[in-house]
């Protein structure tokens, strides 16, 4: 299990340094630099050329490539082209934003799908099962900026129940303001992981185990919650490690349009403002995020499933 | 976006609300005024030297004064600046100011003036504000006294009062280097700021031009249009700034929101590129300009809201030449130039992006207008944050769109020979000559009318297609009394000082 856990890593590093030199060249390749975004529309081009040389963006390429590199070895994810301030401390603050909204998401969403999982998988083509799978199916479907303004429109601008935006206002103090974008989170990835879940549970019912579990007389609880849902979890849990990278990486719409400052804002804002340091370090968190979640669904998958060690040994 | 040119309380608590206070939403704070505008993220600063947005021009305004500041057609009205003369070349400004005091209670001298506007020349700052100050000679300019001040040009500038108005040249403490937590004189001080997040201002008491009505101001950035309607329509805000022209057409019959809305504040148009092929025949020039259906524009593109343009930068503004004739759709002319040039068929892009929401419709409506002369263009996007300094070098005709700014300004930097904005390419000694000599013209009358006549210039060769103005939108919740219409760039939009919340 640490062996696998460890080459799991080596991998991931190397994954992680791949995205990075890709992501070097291709903001290399937007139109545009730090200097010019900056400025704005009125700037001259004198304007440009003192930005541009005080900010270092007149050197070569490779040389600031190496001097990022060679800062990440220590810890330093350099400075924002923009403010000067540490890429570090503004990643941190908007990390905390969208983990807050990624939490409280997967508090709701992971409970709701093992019922939604559970009781499709049970009664497998029951009318309960042909419902909710039409609603997770309808809900996965709908682009969420449109599921998005729809609930604005009812919860918020028409009938005032619920903040239409998080504007101005700190999640930590006003919790109400993330009601309505946790629902459009929710509502994308449900599917997704309840479905993994009701084949699972709808395989394992029908199963050898299953039967031999019920003819010893246990109770039809422990069958399934001791037995059938454990085995069952692994793709699940697999596809819910999947999810968390959608909710961590894949929050732009739902940030940009509740104007939550998170990180998905905050990576478009870097790519606009060409700031590539800025750039990097998000690059850095989104594949440290989808690396570290695969890695950990990975364990766990292999945890729940002990009788795949024998083979993989 | 331009560097030019955008909650609360008993009654909000009483009417929005009852439904709201049911599930536990708590009201913004009593007095505090929340203003949602779109901002720049992490690249935001409370320096105003280097204000490249709307925000940062809004928020320079309640923190910091200027001298003087402009009314909604660019005249100026006196602010720090009690009063101001020049000797008889223009070369030599005396200002007096009047009494004013910094949030620290340290009074407005003439060497916070002088340390102001060096920083703002100085080339290592970069400021946007920059060109106003270049012709200064500090080594010869003094604080005569500490409430007096006289600059010294190296030539004569009669439009140099303007300058002290533009965005960017606010002063600030004599010394300051830090602007993290500002000490201004404006009308509010600085409580709280994060780049990208919420400022909060708190209203300066002994302002001297009277405390602010509203006890805090907080400005909150919500860059998608939707989202800061929506903001407002739940009354998370009460002034949401710069609303497409469709969505202020939805809002209009909406009984919780009122429009504060400035007709003909922003210029849309297209430059040609004369210094290349095909525009470097004036023939095309005009064959593009008299091509183009102006009505059907600003019915399409600017929902029908905006005015129709004359090929020239600034209408309704100080100095705009309102006597040139309109022009006007000659779709005849058009094709004929088109066919003395030998231009049939030809295909070139116009350039566009999603910068301004009226630039696609306007990109693909001009293309067709154009196909109907014999040109074959082409709408061709780019990237909206690079957009205009790409095609500072890109292309032959790209869509651009200017604020408001005094139009003498406006002619310097985009038509003198190397000005410092003159992407067209245009260069003209006569041009040239004629602004010198305005601008040396003591008689304003008689300056402006010289400008008219590099105006007429500018119409017939300059290689701008002005086809409208749109209309600047801003929804304020009826809860908010006090704030007025105006041009972005002038006092009164973004004003907060006089707002008022019932």
């Amino acid at each position: 299990m640490r062996g696998h856990a460890v080459r799991r890593l080596g991998f991931a590093v190397v994954q992680a340094m791949f995205v990075l030199v890709a992501t070097f060249a291709v903001t290399a390749l937007l139109p545009g630099d730090a200097a010019s975004v900056v400025l704005g529309e009125q700037a001259t081009d004198e304007q440009v050329a003192t930005v541009r040389h005080q900010l270092g963006l007149d050197q070569p390429l490779l040389d600031r490539f190496g001097n990022w590199l060679s800062g990440l070895v220590t810890g330093d994810l350099g400075r924002s082209l923009v403010t000067g301030a540490p890429v570090a401390d503004e990643i941190v603050r908007r990390f905390a934003v969208t983990a807050a909204l990624a939490g409280v998401t997967l508090l709701v969403l992971v409970p709701l799908a093992l019922v939604v999982g559970v009781v499709c998988g049970l009664r497998e083509g029951s009318r309960i099962d042909r419902v909710l799978t039409a609603v997770t199916l309808f809900l996965h479907s709908i682009p969420e900026f449109v599921l998005g303004l729809l609930l604005v429109a009812g919860f918020a601008v028409h009938t005032g129940l619920l903040p239409a935006t998080a504007a101005g206002t700190d999640p930590a103090a006003r919790p109400e303001v993330l009601v309505l974008p946790v629902i459009v989170l929710v509502a994308r990835q449900l599917c997704d992981v309840a479905r993994q879940l009701r084949i699972g549970i709808a395989e394992q019912t029908r199963g050898p185990v299953a039967e031999h579990l019920r003819l010893l007389g246990l109770p039809e609880r422990t069958v399934v919650l001791r037995h059938l849902l454990p085995a069952a979890a692994a793709p699940a849990v697999q596809q819910l490690a999947r999810a968390v990278e959608g909710l961590l990486t894949g929050t732009v719409i739902v940030e940009s349009l509740f104007a939550i400052t998170g990180l998905g804002t905050g990576f478009v804002e870097a790519v606009q403002n060409r700031d590539i340091p800025q750039v990097q370090g998000y690059v850095l968190v989104f594949a440290g995020v989808v690396v570290l979640g695969n890695l950990a669904a990975d364990l766990v998958a292999h945890r729940l499933t002990p009788r795949r060690e024998l083979v993989t040994w | 976006m331009t560097r030019h040119p955008l909650t609360r309380r008993r009654l909000l608590a009483l009417a929005a609300l009852t439904p709201l206070a049911a599930c536990g939403t708590a009201p913004a704070d009593t007095g505090r005024l929340r203003v949602a505008f779109a901002a720049g993220g992490s690249k935001e600063t409370l320096d105003p030297s280097q204000v490249s947005l709307f925000v940062d021009q809004a928020r320079a305004k309640a923190l910091f004064d200027t001298l003087v500041a402009y009314n909604a057609d660019t005249s100026l009205r006196p602010r720090l600046a009690e009063s101001w003369e020049s000797d008889a070349a223009g070369t030599r400004w005396r200002i007096r100011l009047r009494q004013a005091a910094f949030h620290d209670g340290r009074p407005v001298t003439a060497d916070d003036v002088l340390y102001s506007f060096r920083r703002i020349a100085d080339p290592a700052l970069a400021s946007s504000s920059r060109q106003y100050f270049a012709k200064v000679d500090f080594a010869r300019s003094k604080a005569v006294s500490p409430n007096e001040i006289e600059l010294t040009l190296t030539a004569p500038d009669f439009e140099f009062p303007s300058g002290w108005g533009a965005p960017g040249a606010e002063i600030v403490p004599a010394g300051t280097t830090d602007f993290t937590a500002p000490v201004g004189s404006g009308p509010f001080r600085f409580v709280s700021f994060t780049p990208g997040g919420a400022a909060v201002f708190r209203k300066n008491e002994s302002h001297w031009d009277g405390a602010p009505s509203i006890d805090e101001l907080e400005f909150v950035p919500v860059n998608e249009e939707t989202a800061r309607v929506n903001a407002l329509l739940s009354g998370q805000v009460d002034y949401a700034h710069d609303l497409a022209a469709g969505t202020a057409a939805r809002l209009a019959g909406d009984g919780r929101v009122s429009l504060l809305e400035a007709k003909g504040t922003t210029m849309q148009g297209m430059m040609l590129r004369l210094t290349q092929p095909p525009f470097s025949d004036q023939r095309l020039v005009r064959a593009v300009l008299s091509g183009v259906d102006r009505e059907a524009l600003n019915r399409v593109a600017l929902a029908g809201r905006g005015e129709i343009g004359n090929d020239l930068f600034g209408k309704g503004l100080r100095g705009y030449a309102a006597d040139i004739p309109q022009r006007r759709r000659d779709v005849d002319l058009a094709r004929s130039l088109v066919r003395e040039a030998g231009a049939e068929g030809l295909a070139f892009a116009v350039e566009t992006s999603d910068v301004d929401p009226g630039f696609a419709t306007a990109a693909t409506l001009i293309s067709q207008q154009l196909k109907e002369i014999g040109l074959a263009a082409t709408p061709n996007t780019r990237a909206s944050s690079t957009y205009f300094s790409e095609v500072k070098t890109k292309g032959v005709a790209a869509l651009t769109r200017t604020a408001t700014l005094p139009v003498p300004t406006f002619l310097n930097q985009r038509f003198r020979t190397r000005g410092s904005n003159n992407v067209n390419g245009f260069g003209s000694p006569e041009f040239d000559a004629l602004l010198d000599r305005a601008t040396a013209t003591a008689d304003e009358r008689a300056r402006l009318a010289l400008f008219g006549d590099a105006q007429r210039i500018v119409h017939e060769t300059g290689g701008l297609l002005a086809w409208g103005f749109s209309t600047w939108t801003i929804a304020v919740s009826k809860r908010v009394s006090g704030v007025v219409t105006a041009p972005p760039n002038t006092f009164d939009w973004a004003r907060f000082d006089r707002a008022r919340l019932s």
